[in-house]
């Protein structure tokens, strides 16, 4: 094996060199597209690089996290977890999101750690679907965003346990699912666990791979976002504010299109007023936990039938939800 | 021990990565694209970007050869367009495009406070603000005739009289794909002066109208562009 390696890494540098150099030419010339003044295009790139800035940060803690519970965490220190009774562990995983300040995108990661560890996939993907939302930075954000409106603890409390409830029923339909059967095998993974040496040697291993793997895929997912927030008006979505569960499906579409931190997207759901607060609330619920990036980042961790599952479920729980707050509020 | 292809070119892609973080810092451009709330990130960003950076270069030595190929690199390579994509952007923010396309903060958004309204300075988010609830509109509308001074860019829509434009400004809660605009007309420019995207200062009196805000221009003067062209929430 080492013998076939050896002439093919000698030789392979020089393919990515020309690959590589043909992609900056690419983007060069965009660049000079871009100079010459398309606003369109100025737009796109102000909203995707913004997106990827805010984002790659958290990325890499995700995947620092995550490096850390493989190298130092033992696989025994998940046992005690999963000797909870059965009623509690999923629960408890997702309240453990209220301990966790990290978004979604570095929420992947760690859950995709916690899972190879050992918790059960359960539980390790409930925390994965709440921490976005029962984080105490996203919580205080929503209340700041609906701060001096009668809607504001409607809103939390509704964003709060509607969250957990998703996040749980997904956990309860994955079940007694071991983790191989929604867990994708990753080359990357192969590459580092065969990496030898020091802990810090596996540690920076794990690392360095977790965050080209996550951020590959989030600069996908981000290109999309961008796309659809520049060359889509949001006003045409004006037009179905008024009509019953089509209000609700439209801002959960729109909350799958905009692909926004949840830390922010509280804000930009308060500004949607032709919309009423079981919409507003379809956004923040819906949002954090189904996304046009997140479904990137899913695609890629984990099995085809997953993401099917995370979305029908979140979407339903969504709906049922906040359409009780719709009578509930008139 | 030899280096390893796959271990240089990952430490490379965070090591571009760190240089992106330290250029958006040292070049002044975090505020191009996240608020005074958010802009923590960037400096955190750098910090751990170097940190594993140095972390995968100083264990790319291996005793046995990886195997690296054009598939893995690509792969890798695709990490770092952001990178090249925000070192080709020239240093821009939201104009007239976007503005034609988001939802507005007042048509939306925070209530801004009716006490702040009733007294003391104005600036653009309190007066756009203020159509958000009944209290606050009032209490602008106490204030019809107050000398404001605001800094935004030029927008105009479609069959606007030649002497007037829409002073338009983004607001912001975390990034700029959460971007708010803020717009209140201006009334009283010299025709043909101002080009759309223009930073302008306005000085004059502000006259809240129904669910619109005009501004009385006194005095127009072509500015630079703010270093903080975003206003936060």
């Amino acid at each position: 094996m080492a013998d076939l390696a050896q002439p093919l890494a000698a030789r392979t540098p020089w393919r990515a060199l020309a690959w590589g150099t043909a992609g900056l030419v690419a983007i060069m010339v965009g660049a000079i597209a871009i100079w010459t003044g398309i606003p369109g295009l100025q737009n796109f790139l102000l909203v995707f690089n913004s997106l990827m800035i805010e984002a790659a940060p958290f990325v890499l803690l995700g995947a620092l996290v995550s490096a850390a519970i493989e190298v130092f965490v033992p696989a025994t220190a998940f046992e005690r977890l999963t000797r909870l009774p059965e009623p509690l562990q999923l629960p408890a995983s997702g309240l453990a999101g209220l301990a966790f300040p990290v978004c979604e995108c570095g929420s992947v990661p760690v859950a995709r750690r916690l899972a190879a560890k050992g918790l059960s996939p359960a539980a390790a993907v409930t925390f994965m679907l709440a921490a976005p939302i029962l984080n105490p930075i996203v919580l205080v954000s929503t209340v700041v965003a609906y701060r001096g409106r009668d809607v504001m603890v409607p809103m939390v409390a509704g964003r709060a346990v509607l969250g957990l409830v998703a996040a749980m029923a997904v956990g309860w339909v994955i079940g007694g699912r071991a983790p191989g059967s929604i867990l994708k095998p990753r080359p990357e993974d192969e590459h580092h666990h065969g990496e030898e040496g020091t802990r810090s040697a596996r540690f920076f291993g794990h690392l360095a791979g977790d965050f080209s793997f996550m951020a590959r895929f989030l600069v996908l997912g981000a290109a999309v976002a961008a796309a659809m927030q520049t060359f889509v008006p949001q006003s045409v979505l004006g037009a179905i504010a008024n009509t019953p569960i089509v209000n609700l499906a439209a801002m959960m579409g729109l909350a799958f299109v905009l692909s926004l931190c949840s830390e922010s997207d509280a804000f930009v759901a308060a500004s949607f007023v032709q919309f009423g607060p079981a919409s507003q609330l379809a956004f923040l619920v819906f949002g954090p936990m189904v996304d046009t990036k997140l479904g990137f980042l899913y695609a890629a961790t984990f099995t085809r039938g997953f993401f099917r599952t995370v979305v029908v479920i979140v979407a339903a729980v969504t709906l049922v939800g906040t359409l009780w707050l719709e009578v509930l509020l008139g | 021990m030899s280096w390893s292809p796959m271990r240089l070119l990952t430490s490379a892609v965070l090591t571009a990565w760190a240089v992106l973080f330290w250029f958006l810092i040292l070049g002044g451009r975090t505020s191009l694209y996240l608020s005074a709330r958010t802009d923590w990130i960037v400096p955190v960003g750098a910090i751990l970007m170097t940190i594993a950076a140095i972390g995968r270069l100083l264990t790319s030595r291996t005793a046995h050869a990886e195997p690296f190929g054009a598939r893995d690199a690509v792969r890798t390579a695709v990490v770092a367009i952001p990178i090249v994509a925000v070192l080709a952007l020239p240093p821009t923010s939201l104009g007239t495009y976007a503005a034609s396309r988001r939802s507005t903060f007042v048509s939306g958004g925070i209530a801004a406070d009716p006490a702040s309204i009733a007294t003391g300075r104005l600036d653009l988010a309190d007066v756009a603000g203020a159509l958000r609830s009944n209290e606050g509109a009032k209490a602008l509308a106490d204030r019809a005739g107050t000398e404001v001074t605001f800094v935004g860019f030029v927008a105009r829509e479609r069959g606007m009289p030649a002497d007037q434009f829409q002073l338009t400004r983004f607001l912001i809660s975390c990034c700029v794909a959460d971007a708010l605009s803020v717009q209140v007309r201006v009334v009283g420019a010299t025709p043909g002066e101002l080009e759309k995207d223009e930073w302008v200062r306005v000085r004059g009196s502000i006259y809240p109208l129904g669910r619109e805000i005009v501004l009385d221009a006194r005095e127009i003067d072509k500015v630079d562009r703010p270093k903080r062209p975003y206003l936060n929430t």
